[in-house]
């Protein structure tokens, strides 16, 4: 209740200044005047000229009456200045509010109203309106970070406005950084070592009063001294508290069964009692499963669901709960979408690779590039392979020079020779075997080389190092048989490119075993040897087929050299190896953030205008910056975000609180700072009643009422 | 504020007491008619006043024989007339003479009126008269008898008659052309100033004498507060706030009033009597007067 004007207005200031002068000039300019008859004006007239000389003096000195009311009026501007002292014991006339505006803060304690950041910020507003013209305050509010909300000011209309301006947030809580602020001028810097005793302290410490407005959730402060501030901590809310948290949920897809999804979570009970309830998972808006939970204060548990889907999803996990604070009761993820992958093509010409590529399904999923054997001396090649951009290079019965910087699959070849340093100039003359076996094959000869090489290394490299060396003769890929006709005898099934394949039914005219360096998976096994394998190489894969699809007589002519083109399982293989070689299927669900954190998301550069856009939130259009990735950082809000790309899902991300210590909302009452611990204190103030402002107006109206009835008297 | 008379002009023992006083002129008039006072001439009272030789045609009842035995010359014996005196009592009828209880116009007819009865009582030439139209009114009176209409005349005497004191002695003076004593009752409150007036009687070669008549009221008015005072005689008005500085120097002012007022008369030979209207009659003119010389 505030029915009096403040006076840090000067309207105000004048307003009062304009009272005592108005009274003298109603004093003086009163037309009443009691009239008398006298003898004569005789004498009188010469004692009005005496009087005139020094009269207002005169009359003010005399003047009982008018001094009277003049003092009066002079002690109510007194009181209106609110003289008199709070009724705390106040230390420095400097106070520091540190007021804490984490997602902990939004709990809503049982038989209370507010929120405690509400609470908080009635209790700060209280101190601050009593606060004496002289002290001067600021206002930090801190999260995860720390924000001077307000420096250092003896306003206290602009400390209200600054306090309006802070807002609860979702994020977690640091008080560090609010405390180094909070210390900038109470602890300055020295300039140099503190024995050093010609140090000298670049400012005077200004001791200031430290109020901390918190639930105490956040870790215990070691590394800072308090220093000249003298802390008070104000624990917001009680250590009663009702709160149920998913703090993990996570989805992965089945390595063994790509379209099974798992989803796991974690929920904890922070309260004090058991609780009951269930927790709901729905995907895309629509429910999909439930299961019931039980769990005792301070436990956790676990819940796993398993989904069938290949497809991008979001998952949203909810507890029907209600408990004091909502934000944790919900938590969300997804599963990322296919990527549209890169995929280029070196082949002297492969109908059935072509076309298994093209197929409905691949499509959507991959790019295709063809080009013969001959692009691979081109600048334009070297660069795809130097950089990397494609995310699988196909050779077809021929062999880079190099590896490239991303997957490959050698079909009817080898990979070139990589491995020591003295291997290298050896395998440049391998590659130029394999060169020259490529243009073979490219004017229509057979690529025999490579073969040959590889049934007899020390003939085909005579002068080949690596072909010396077993160590390096053990890391490279190598032809295990000669060529002859291929039984398949086994099949890794659990692999995923092996997924769906029923590959018995295949007729292979000719085909070599081959190894691999050390790590190599054999997924397909035949009489002759690994007629398919796989291998890791600095963090990319390289798959090799022992046998070509397509092979050239001696006339050059193409030959079908397998009748696998015409199962069915051969675009189900390309497309395997399209989902997990090209990596088009990632196996992983979606990354979950930190409300606040800043998510940076890779996209493919051919991505132009992607958005980003909170399921149930409005889009907002992204530049992406250079090699595709974007910055977002609009992640206030916990959910499921969706980066989109004309109406198509390039990527997905989730914000998730998921803090255990912004979960565990029972009040702290006892904080530690450095060396000193403080206990929590009661954030109320002494609150002066302002009934003496009523007191002064009725003396005030009494003096004018008193002068009124004297003024008729007279008259 | 005007208090009708409540008190009899003369009571019956101040009568007594004043027959019993003459009137003391400070100098020695010529008078018109046989009376009890010296006079310059000489006459035929017992009194001695001088010798001189005898002229052909001088009475011859005034020689003085024993001389002509001694010294065989004839030599005439002059004695001391004795004639009346004129006595004139002026009374300021203004307005602000009807002021103070009793007023101070009452008050001045209550001293007119027994220096009157002490004139006629000596035989005196008496006028009392106010200053303005009643004047021409006032009769002159001889003789104890003539009291009544003396008082008669008082009685018809009021206030309102607002005459500056200068054109009321003028007009005295022009209707009276001898000498005696005139004894001015008046408050003297005349923004035209008394000075003149003074003057005029002083140049009439009368013997001066003034009762400066004053009301407690005036010499400590009772009023406080912010006033407005208005001139009873001529409307005037003069705004004041009436505090206690304010009165210190109205009272310094009357103070200064009547010391310039006595330091006047005595310069020119006037008798000042201050009066104060709450003294009683009969102390003034048995106590006051008789110290100021004016009866005996």
């Amino acid at each position: 209740m505030n029915l009096l004007p403040s006076l840090s207005n000067p309207l105000a200031w004048t307003l009062l200044a304009l009272v005592p002068a108005g009274i003298i000039v109603l004093y003086f300019l009163k037309l009443k005047r009691e009239p008398v008859e006298v003898p004569s004006t005789y004498l009188w007239s010469k004692t009005i000229e005496d009087l005139h000389v020094n009269s207002l003096l005169q009359r003010l000195r005399r003047s009982l009456l008018l001094l009277l009311q003049l003092l009066a009026v002079f002690i109510a501007v007194i009181a209106l200045l609110r003289p008199g002292f709070r009724g705390q014991t106040a230390g420095q006339e400097r106070t520091v509010f540190l007021i804490d505006n984490s997602a902990s803060m939004q709990t809503v304690d049982r038989n209370e109203t507010a929120s405690r950041f509400e609470n908080a910020k009635r209790l700060i507003l209280a101190r601050i309106e009593a606060m004496s013209d002289t002290d001067s305050a600021m206002v930090i509010a801190f999260n995860d970070r720390a924000e001077t909300v307000q420096s250092f000011t003896t306003d206290r209309g602009r400390l209200r406005d600054s306090l309006k301006r802070v807002a609860i947030t979702n994020h977690s809580t640091d008080i560090l950084g609010a405390l180094k602020a909070a210390a900038g001028l109470a602890n300055p810097r020295r300039s140099s070592e503190i024995a050093d005793v010609k140090d000298i302290q670049v400012a005077d410490a200004k001791p200031a009063d430290l109020l901390v407005y918190s639930d105490g959730g956040f870790q215990t402060v070691t590394e800072f001294s308090l220093g000249n501030l003298k802390a008070d901590y104000v624990a917001m809310g009680s250590s009663e508290v009702n709160n149920l948290a998913i703090t993990a949920f996570s989805t992965e897809r089945n390595t063994e069964r790509q379209s099974e999804v798992q989803a796991f979570a974690t929920i904890e009970n922070f309260g004090q009692s058991t609780i009951s309830t269930t927790a709901t998972l729905t995907m895309n808006g629509l429910f999909l499963d439930a299961e019931a939970i039980e769990i005792e204060p301070g436990e956790q548990t676990g819940l796993s669901f398993i989904i069938e889907t290949e497809e991008a999803a979001s998952l949203t996990l909810t507890l029907d709960h209600e408990d004091d604070l909502e934000i944790d009761n919900v938590a969300y993820t997804g599963l990322s979408p296919l990527r549209n992958v890169s995929i280029l093509v070196i082949t002297p010409g492969n109908t059935p690779l072509k076309v298994g590529l093209e197929t409905e399904k691949t499509a959507k999923i991959c790019t295709n590039s063809f080009f013969p054997p001959s692009y691979m001396q081109t600048d334009d090649y070297k660069k795809r392979a130097q950089d990397g951009i494609d995310d699988l290079i196909i050779y077809d019965a021929c062999s880079p020079a190099e590896m490239p910087a991303t997957n490959t699959f050698f079909i009817g070849s080898l990979p070139p020779a990589t491995a020591t340093e003295d291997s290298t100039k050896a395998r440049f003359s391998g590659n130029q075997g394999a060169a020259e076996g490529t243009n073979a094959a490219d004017s229509g000869s057979t690529a025999t080389p490579d073969v040959q090489g590889a049934t007899d290394p020390n003939a085909t490299n005579s002068n080949a190092t690596p072909a010396d060396n077993p160590l390096a003769k053990e890391q490279n890929w190598r032809w295990s048989s000669p060529e002859s006709s291929v039984m398949l005898i086994d099949i890794e099934r659990t692999h995923p490119l092996m997924r769906y394949l029923e590959l018995f039914s295949l007729l292979i005219f000719s085909g070599r075993g081959v190894e691999g360096p050390p790590g190599t998976v054999e997924l397909v096994g035949a009489d002759v040897g690994s007629i398919l394998a796989i291998a890791p190489r600095d963090g990319f894969q390289d798959m090799v087929l022992g046998f070509e699809i397509v092979s050239r007589n001696s006339d050059g002519d193409a030959e079908t050299n397998t009748n696998w083109y015409a199962e069915r399982s051969w675009p189900v293989f390309l497309l395997n190896v399209l989902r997990h070689l090209a990596g088009a299927a990632d196996a992983t669900g979606a990354p979950s953030y930190r409300p606040g954190e800043t998510v940076r998301v890779r996209l493919e550069s051919k991505i132009s205008n992607p958005s980003v856009k909170r399921i149930g939130g409005s889009p907002i259009n992204i530049t992406p910056g250079p090699a595709g990735s974007l910055e977002i950082i609009d992640t206030e809000i916990p959910g499921n975000y969706r980066v989109e790309s004309d109406t198509k899902l390039a990527d997905l991300f989730a914000i998730n609180l998921f803090d255990p210590q912004e979960s565990a909302i029972a009040a702290v009452k006892q904080i530690d700072i450095g060396y000193e611990s403080l206990t929590s204190e009661d954030g109320s103030i002494e609150q002066r009643q302002e009934l003496w402002r009523w007191a002064l107006l009725a003396m005030l109206g009494l003096i004018a009422a008193e002068w009124c009835v004297y003024s008729r008297r007279v008259a | 504020m005007s208090n009708r008379q409540e008190t009899p002009l003369l009571s019956p023992s101040l009568l007594g007491r004043l027959e019993r006083m003459e009137l003391v002129s400070r100098k020695v008039f010529r008078g018109r008619m046989k009376g009890e006072r010296k006079s310059k001439r000489k006459g035929q009272s017992v009194e001695f006043h001088d010798f001189r030789n005898y002229v052909p045609g001088d009475d011859l009842r005034l020689i003085d024989w024993n001389l002509y035995a001694r010294l065989d010359q004839l030599f005439l014996k002059l004695f001391q007339e004795e004639e009346d005196l004129h006595f004139y009592a002026l009374i300021d009828a203004s307005e602000s003479m009807n002021f103070g209880t009793p007023t101070k116009l009452h008050v001045a007819k209550q001293l007119a009126a027994a220096l009157g009865y002490v004139g006629l009582c000596r035989a005196d030439r008496v006028s009392v008269q106010a200053l303005g139209p009643m004047g021409r009114q006032a009769p002159v009176l001889r003789g104890r008898a003539s009291l009544w209409k003396m008082l008669n005349y008082l009685d018809l005497v009021e206030s309102g008659h607002n005459v500056s004191l200068f054109d009321g002695v003028k007009d005295f003076s022009l209707r009276n052309s001898g000498t005696g004593v005139a004894v001015l009752i008046s408050d003297l409150m005349d923004k035209q100033g008394y000075e003149s007036a003074l003057r005029m009687l002083i140049g009439r070669r009368m013997d001066v004498f003034v009762m400066h008549v004053l009301s407690p009221e005036e010499i400590d008015p009772p009023i406080r507060g912010d006033r407005r005072l208005i001139d009873v005689e001529d409307g005037d008005s003069a705004e004041i706030t009436l505090n206690n500085y304010a009165l210190q120097k109205y009272q310094e002012t009357v103070s200064s009033f009547i010391g310039s007022t006595k330091t006047f008369c005595a310069k020119r030979s006037i008798a000042y009597v201050p009066v104060r209207t709450e003294t009683p009659v009969e102390t003034i003119v048995t106590k006051y007067l008789r110290e100021r010389g004016v009866v005996r």
